[in-house]
């Protein structure tokens, strides 16, 4: 099998360690998405709240990254930074190149709900997007067809939003965000609110269509397993203010299925980003404890 | 068992719908049993078949579809012009903070004052014209249905908004569909409280001197002692507004059509 064939795990220096690919020489590729030095800071009633804090984050075309943290950590504002619907109060987002300041329409997002347009069928909200573009209708919705057969929902294509499950109502949300063909697709939580069976199906269905799309994904999630059976790497935020405390390269082959749960490089990985999420508990614990 | 518990349930849905449909007719029969009894004074509380031929006289001599046109003309002219600028600065107000700056604490402080309050004014501005009926309505209608829109605005889920600009949408796309639509369950509501608002502002426009509509018709009536007049005034606007209503709850429940 794939037994180790290099340690995934790098070495790292202890927290606020950004674990950045090296610079690009020549023969490396630009990265799509550079994140740099990069905080963000919220006013509430008393004072200001640092939901991102000076992280630095690179991804490769094609790659598909986990953001893995607890919840709070600054997981869904990083993501929003990325998508230009956060502006950065220091450091930059830049997405191919360009830097992030408003929402584009080759990045693609999918919320941990679907959001999608109640008053529009299953077929006319993903033929949004492409109409929002200035496609013709009968372009918009050949576009829209297409990719409800892709995500099975045939049957479903004049239905409202409110009569799907909420696992169809997400593929939906998925389907609209890919009819832009989007070069990078941000997922936030995406399978978050659904249950257990639904939720491998979605994995499942989401590492086919990675092969079959050509975006950069990066993928928030709570889940460990759900990471590093989607990605290639993994970034362990620390409990809030948001910092990347990792960056763990998942090494594992692909096309990939379910059956590497039970992979023994699976479960080194698995035991060792347990292991520093642990740690991360009780420190942030600890810190907490001396605050007050 | 069932069975029994589900039929004494049909046979009270059977009464009820019996003494829904009972109701109206069993009051007017009363009323006219007290009205001819003479326990009451005929002349101030006439029978309900005096009144019928009241109306009957009063469609007979041709009047009553010129002040139904001239009421009908004043409600609907005033609840379209006010309702439109009320989407149209509510949308406004909810979506860009320095219009809202500038326009809402002037609308808050208008639209606690009764309409009818500004009949003497609209009086001395527009004379008994029609515009000033309209004006009264315009009034009347006006910061319901703005207010109820800017609230609506505002309560459009964050997340389609986001979603949409995701997608690329246009700015003006934006506003068109998404907010408006977004918005549109409170603004039905804010719609149907100016359906009913917009009739008692038309009472108030009517009495303050008109030439035509029920509302004057009633007026003269009373002033002529023609209270069977009166009453069939009373019941064809009540009838009118009753239609206006249900008619336009029945739209509005279409309105919101993904529901
Ligand atoms: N609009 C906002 N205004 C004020 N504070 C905010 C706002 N959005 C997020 N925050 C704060 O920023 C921090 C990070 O929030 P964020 O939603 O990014 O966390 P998260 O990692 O996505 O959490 P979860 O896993 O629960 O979704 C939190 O402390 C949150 O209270
Ligand atoms: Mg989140």
């Amino acid at each position: 099998m794939v037994a180790m064939m290099h340690n995934p795990l790098r070495p790292t220096s202890p927290l606020r360690l950004v674990d950045a690919p090296p610079e690009p020489s020549s023969a490396v590729p630009e990265a799509t998405i550079r994140v740099e030095n990069l905080s963000i800071v919220f006013d509430v009633p008393r004072g200001q709240v640092i939901a991102v804090d000076r992280v630095s984050l690179a991804v490769m075309p094609g790659e598909f990254v986990s953001l893995v943290g607890p919840s709070g950590c600054g997981k869904s504002t990083l993501l929003n930074a990325m998508a230009g619907l956060e502006r950065p109060f220091e450091g930059e987002v830049m997405v191919a190149g360009k830097p992030m300041l408003a929402p584009r329409p080759d990045i693609g997002m999918v919320f941990q709900q679907p959001h999608l347009f109640p008053w529009k069928s299953v077929r006319r909200n993903i033929a949004h997007g492409p109409r929002a573009l200035g496609k013709s209708r009968t372009e918009a919705l050949r576009i829209a067809d297409d990719l409800i057969d892709m995500i099975g929902l045939t049957k479903f294509a004049s239905a409202y939003p409110h009569t799907l499950s909420g696992g169809m109502q997400q593929r939906v949300a998925i389907a609209r965000a890919l009819a832009n063909q989007p070069r990078v697709l941000l997922m936030d939580e995406p399978f978050g609110a659904l249950d257990a069976q639904t939720r491998a199906v979605m994995q499942d269905n989401l590492l086919e269509l990675r092969d079959r799309i050509n975006a950069t994904i990066v993928f928030v999630t709570h889940d460990i397993d759900e990471a590093i059976l989607l990605s290639d790497r993994v970034l362990i935020m620390s409990a809030g203010p948001g910092r990347i405390l990792r960056d763990l390269s998942a090494g594992l082959p692909r096309p990939r299925s379910s059956a590497i749960l039970t992979d023994p490089a699976y479960l080194a990985l698995k035991r060792d980003c347990l292991d520093l999420i642990r740690t991360e508990g009780r420190k942030a614990f600890e810190q907490m404890e001396t605050v007050t | 068992m069932s069975t029994g518990g589900h039929n004494r349930a049909t046979t009270a849905g059977r009464l009820s719908v019996l003494v829904g449909a009972l109701s109206v007719p069993a009051f007017v029969g009363v009323w006219e049993l007290i009205a001819r009894s003479r326990i009451v004074n005929a002349v101030l509380f006439p029978p309900p078949s005096t009144v019928a031929v009241a109306v009957l006289d009063w469609i007979h001599s041709g009047q009553f579809f010129g002040d139904l046109w001239a009421s009908l003309f004043r409600v609907t002219v005033g609840f379209l012009i006010g309702t439109t600028g009320g989407i149209m600065l509510g949308m406004l107000t909810g979506r860009f903070r320095l219009v809202s700056s500038l326009l809402s604490p002037l609308f808050h402080i208008l639209r606690p004052i009764p309409p009818i309050a500004f009949v003497p004014i609209v009086i001395l501005w527009f004379g008994l014209s029609e515009a000033g009926k309209l004006f009264l309505v315009v009034w009347g209608v006006f910061f319901t249905v703005w207010l109820a829109t800017h609230i609506g605005v505002q309560k459009v889920d964050r997340g389609l908004v986001r979603a949409a600009l995701m997608l690329g949408t246009p700015r003006r796309q934006m506003l068109s569909e998404i907010i408006l639509l977004g918005a549109l369950p409170y603004i039905v509501v804010g719609l149907r409280t100016a359906v009913s608002i917009s009739f008692y502002t038309l009472v108030a426009a009517e009495l303050a001197g008109a030439f035509a509509g029920i509302v004057y018709r009633i007026e003269i009536a009373q002033q002529n002692m023609q209270t069977g007049q009166v009453m069939g005034g009373l019941a064809a606007l009540g009838l009118l507004s009753f239609v206006a209503d249900r008619s336009f709850a029945a739209i509005a429940e279409r309105a919101v059509w993904w529901r």
